[in-house]
């Protein structure tokens, strides 16, 4: 630990400002409150706030955030250069454990490429809370101090400030401005100083963090939820605002030459409706206080759950913005507690980040598409065609069937779509509906078109596990697109399946899709199949059954015990086919299912598919029905 | 493809709409270089009357505008309108909380002089009620505000000649406000119709610390009870409330009167 006169920090800040390399940004005062702003002069430093309207979250998740920039005459999609390093002067302690927190979200798996880019050259100058604010409770969540996660942490003693150096990149940061080691008891002073925060920042908190999990899911059907539910303005403050909520959304947009443009990220919340809105028109959590117990849940349960840390810092911004109040979490866990008892656990969850930003690296650009042709292009009803691709690469995809991948139309956007057919071919294919921007974009194209594409994403069929076993598909409307590709991958491989039985319905004659591969199927004697429609009329000459899926489902013969039921389509058939093959004798732990959200970035981070704590384009869309019964968001 | 043919009219309005396109400037040359203007009283002389675009500014007030806009309606092939008069009759609806008749004496019999412009043979008191232009004729797109954000202006004519669906948010303007760091008005003191109000306007009016009055009209799905709630908290009475939430937007208090009287 160093130490350093007062007016020799001023002299090191001033001079960081005037090296151009990094921008230099700071707290400042805007009118009675303050942000983080750049700094013109070490005198703006306003080391004594109590806490910035916005988290630093905007420094490495800025507000909008260009991703890719695109020139469609030329086909290209590259990535945006990354702004200028920065070096960011008094982040308070809880904010540094929010950072560390997006930085083990943003870096894990799929590691976001441009956030590492971006985090890799910005310097964190931690600073310790002279001023505790009217809403933080850091010193219940542990988090009113942090032993890593900054460059440099400085703590006012008084006249001078106590520099304790994190990093090497802080320490050559610091350089010769600062000679001097702190005595043994200027180290403890800045210690107590620190030490001494948590007591001043508790509030009332009567439910620990460790006990957020127990208590939130005790609590799903909580009237609660509804109670502070109907007094939410729906404005969606509270997760903007938050150093941990790091949803976003994407959009294209194309300048005035309409040729060139870029895709953009912007923050999103999980409170407004369009969050979980999907091109068909389906709107997974309707309710607003579904959408409010899923911004706690995710903070107190799925995270934790998925990343081992409870995704609130206690920095009580959400708090402070909410008119209604209804946003605090304090007052909210405490009303959970009012009913239960035992909740007072000791052990806080600590603060888990990337230790080393330096050992993390991507493998490429994440979001940058590649460039892809149409082949073909076959209409295959009013609403539905289908799409031959190929990698301009001349490399096959590599993909399991069930897999999806990421369309991207320049300038109009990018739609998570299944891939329809088997593996093991140079071009793959796309049945598309027509619901949305994209997809009506796709509809316009012919072969010889670009497109961009990104994938193969998420779960497959488990096409090995499921070798030798008897095979049940059941497919609803366009869950047959999906559910296509492995139904031809086991008519490719036919010897390596048991008895294999097609069950297909749909809205009425002219929906049915693939009529040349059904026929297909009506000849082959290795094969069960039987089609019905919801309705039809007497003209349409229709050789297949009428009523909902379930009518045919007793018709076939299969021995419930001893096949797999594959299940694919709209929300509201599972609840029903799955029901039925249960009560037919199938075990559960039998039934796969492929389930559909609104999928945008397709791998783990946007946050708008979520069914509970499971993020669908990453650990779905295929799962086994045992492991997401429990979830309540799955199949309600 | 040929260029698009846009033509502007305005109706009763101030204007400013067209004058928030004008004032684009430098960006308005691109803009004029992706469509034909053939029509634009307020920044060019000439005048046609064919057009496959109309851009309608202004409420519908007299009969003599319900004949214009319907010619309009049946030339174009895509109807758009700029404005908060357009979009939800403007400012000037307020005026059909009262007759024609009170109207009239209220603002022209208390002054002097003022009653010889009213008699029967002037023909604009005949007026009916102050509309928005969807509801006279079929509307196309609506870009709200009073006035309208040029940028906005400038992103549909794209995603229009696109043929994308309109880049008009259905979130409230707290969440542009919150995204540019702005004190909440509410911490100042004042009240705010911004959690209930249809963003695009990148928070304009909170960012230089003004309250957001609703000129862009509801979200979608607006928590009124609420945002009630919280305008009583602040201390406004039943009054003030009501005329806090119908500045901009007395149409929605209208339809909801209408819908009441049809139960």
């Amino acid at each position: 630990m160093k130490i350093l006169s007062k007016s020799g920090f001023a002299a090191f800040v001033n001079a960081l400002i005037q090296d151009t390399s990094r921008d230099v940004e700071g707290v400042k005062a805007k009118g009675p409150k303050f942000v983080f702003g750049p700094l013109d002069s070490a005198s703006e430093l306003r080391l004594d706030y109590d806490v910035t309207i916005l988290p630093p979250k905007k420094y490495v998740l800025p507000q909008y955030e260009n991703m890719m920039k695109f020139d469609i005459a030329q086909g290209k999609m590259v990535m945006t250069e990354q702004p200028k390093g920065k070096i960011i002067i008094g982040v308070h302690p809880y904010d540094i454990a929010a950072i560390m927190q997006m930085d083990k979200f943003y870096l894990d798996t799929h590691v976001d490429d441009g956030y590492l880019a971006r985090r890799k050259n910005i310097l964190i100058i931690g600073s310790n809370i002279q001023n505790v604010s009217e809403k933080g409770f850091y010193g219940a969540m542990g988090t009113s101090t942090v032993d890593s996660g900054y460059d440099l942490f400085i703590t006012d003693l008084g006249d001078s400030y106590a520099i304790d150096i994190g990093t090497e990149a802080g320490g050559q940061l610091l350089g010769a401005a600062c000679q001097r080691d702190a005595t043994p008891e200027e180290a403890q002073k800045a210690k107590s100083i620190n030490d001494g925060v948590a007591e001043r920042s508790r509030r009332d908190l009567r439910v620990k963090p460790s006990s957020w999990h127990d208590i939130l899911k005790k609590s799903f059907d909580s009237p609660v939820w509804k109670e502070q539910a109907d007094k939410c303005l729906v404005c969606n403050s509270c997760t903007l605002v938050c150093p941990t909520c790091f949803c976003y959304d994407v959009t294209d947009e194309i300048s005035l030459d309409m040729n060139t443009g870029l895709r953009k990220r912007t923050w999103d919340g999980c409170m407004l409706r369009d969050f979980t809105s999907i091109g068909s028109g389906e709107v997974f959590r309707e309710n607003v206080e579904d959408r409010y117990r899923h911004r706690f849940n995710r903070k107190g349960m799925y995270l934790p759950d998925g990343f081992g840390f409870v995704a609130c810092v206690g920095c009580g911004r959400c708090a402070t913005q909410c008119v209604p109040d209804i946003a605090d979490p304090v007052n909210l866990f405490n009303k959970l507690a009012a009913g239960t008892t035992a909740l007072l656990a000791e052990k806080q969850l600590a603060p888990v980040g990337v230790s080393d930003l330096g050992a993390a690296s991507g493998k490429g650009p994440l979001f940058v598409p590649m460039p892809a042709t149409m082949k073909r292009v076959d209409k295959l009803t009013e609403d539905e065609t289908l799409f031959e691709i190929g990698l301009d690469n001349g490399q096959p995809m590599n993909y399991q069937p069930g897999q999806f991948v990421e369309v991207s139309v320049m300038g109009i956007g990018e739609a998570p779509i299944s891939i329809s057919s088997a593996p093991g071919r140079d071009t793959f294919q796309l049945v598309v509906r027509n619901v949305g921007d994209v997809t009506n974009a796709l509809h316009a194209m012919k072969a010889g078109d670009k497109v961009g594409i990104r994938g193969p994403f998420g779960t497959g069929f488990d096409t090995e596990g499921l070798k030798g076993k008897n095979l049940l598909f059941i497919g609803g409307g366009l869950g047959i697109v999906p559910m296509r590709s492995f139904i031809n991958y086991v008519l490719d491989h036919r010897d390596d399946y048991g008895q294999v039985t097609i069950l297909y319905g749909c809205k009425d004659p002219d929906a049915l899709l693939f009529k040349d591969e059904i026929e297909e199927w009506d000849r082959r004697d290795d094969i069960q199949h039987m089609r019905t429609v919801d309705t039809c009329v007497e003209e349409e000459n229709w050789d297949g059954e009428v009523g909902v899926i379930t009518t045919i489902m007793p018709l076939v013969t299969f021995d419930p015990a001893n096949t797999i039921g594959v299940v694919v389509g709209p929300p509201i058939m599972y609840r029903f086919v799955n029901k039925s093959l249960l009560s037919m004798g199938m075990p559960e732990e039998n039934i796969i299912v492929s389930l559909e959200r609104r999928m945008k970035c397709g791998v783990g981070k946007c946050g708008h598919c979520q069914i509970n704590g499971i993020y669908v384009c990453k650990e779905g869309p295929v799962f086994n029905y045992k492991d997401v019964k429990q979830h309540p968001e799955a199949f309600e | 493809m040929s260029k698009p043919r846009v033509a502007f009219f305005d109706f009763a309005s101030c204007e400013g709409c067209q004058l928030a396109i004008v004032n684009l400037e430098e960006a308005i040359i691109d803009v004029v270089g992706l469509i034909d203007i053939v029509s634009f009283r307020e920044a060019m002389k000439e005048h046609s009357e064919d057009y496959d675009i109309a851009i309608i500014e202004g409420s519908i007030t007299r009969p003599m505008d319900v004949e214009r806009i319907k010619k309009i309606r049946a030339q174009a092939k895509i109807l758009i309108t700029i404005g908060a008069c357009a979009h939800l009759g403007g400012v000037q609806r307020l005026a059909n909380q009262w007759t024609p008749e009170e109207n009239k004496a209220e603002v022209y019999h208390r002054h002097p002089g003022g009653t010889e412009h009213t008699t029967d043979a002037n023909k604009f008191f005949n007026q009916p009620r102050q509309r928005a232009v969807d509801e006279v004729v079929k509307v196309d797109a609506a870009i709200p505000g009073c006035p309208i954000n040029g940028t906005e202006f400038a992103k549909v004519l794209l995603a229009l000649l696109q043929g994308k669906s309109l880049p008009i948010p259905d979130y409230p303007v707290c969440v542009e406000c919150k995204k540019n760091e702005n004190i909440c008005v509410f911490e100042l003191g004042k009240v705010c119709m911004g959690p209930v109000t249809r963003a695009g306007c990148d928070s304009a009016c909170t960012n230089r610390g003004h309250e957001c009055e609703g000129c862009r009209g509801l979200v979608s799905d607006p928590h009124m009870k609420a945002q009630t709630d919280v305008l009583e908290k602040y201390g406004l009475t039943a009054d003030d409330i009501l005329r806090r939430k119908t500045t901009f937007t007395y149409r929605y208090e209208e339809e909801a009167q209408a819908q009441k009287g049809g139960e």
